[in-house]
């Protein structure tokens, strides 16, 4: 079976956003800049819920914020 | 190093500290003389009072110190909001999972030994022994969730 994971692109929406700081995209969802930057870095899938605040806060839908893929085969 | 790092890390080191002070009476009272109850029953309570004391210790203290280092970081004397979302809430929630199963397979082998004729003192010994190895498997856990990811 193909093995999928959630990718973001926080970074790029962040940059976008007049390169937002991860401390003001954590105040916006609610969580810590931690959370934020395990996000960021694929180290942690959000909830639904936190998914969803996430891309309210950059104004977008949720799907230009995370995306579902599949992971690409090493070697 | 977050506030819940922090937190994690004095706790671990706290029982660490508990475990060492255990082990250092218990191991030569169990090798020479054998158990004997009422000294076995003061060096529980201690480990049992120690082991409290230090981690409510530990957290005011952690409070404290990073209340002020936040002050001195930010130049002002807002109180520091030290939130806990849901990654911290399903870190602490798998660091309780593995050690409810770090302390039922440590409370199953201390009864397999009152099972094979040992003492019922070393059963409990055994008990108190995996309640903080438990504690400690916990802490570990959680800290490793932290640094690689959950």
């Amino acid at each position: 079976m193909e093995k999928y994971r959630v990718q973001n692109n926080i970074r790029k929406l962040r940059f976008y956003h007049g390169e937002m700081t991860q401390e003001a995209l954590a105040e916006k969802a609610g969580v810590t800049r931690q959370t934020i930057i395990a996000i960021e870095g694929g180290k942690y899938a959000p909830s639904l819920e936190l998914a969803f605040r996430i891309a309210l806060a950059f104004g977008v839908p949720l799907e230009e914020v995370f995306s579902y893929t599949a992971e690409e085969e090493s070697g | 190093m977050t506030y819940r790092e922090t937190n994690i890390s004095v706790s671990l080191a706290s029982s660490l500290l508990v475990m060492g002070y255990y082990l250092i009476n218990w191991l030569p009272m169990y090798q020479d003389e054998g158990l004997n109850s009422a000294v076995i029953f003061r060096l529980w309570v201690i480990t049992i009072v120690a082991t409290i004391i230090l981690n409510i210790l530990g957290n005011i203290l952690t409070s404290i110190v990073l209340s002020i280092a936040h002050a001195i970081k930010t130049q002002s004397d807002v109180e520091p909001r030290f939130v806990e979302d849901e990654r911290d809430k399903l870190i602490e929630l798998k660091g309780s999972k593995a050690a409810y199963i770090a302390f039922s397979i440590g409370v199953f082998l201390s009864m397999l030994s009152f099972a094979f004729g040992q003492p019922p003192l070393l059963m409990f010994s055994l008990i108190i022994f995996f309640s903080i190895a438990a504690e400690i498997t916990s802490d570990v856990l959680q800290l490793i969730y932290y640094r690689r990811g959950v």
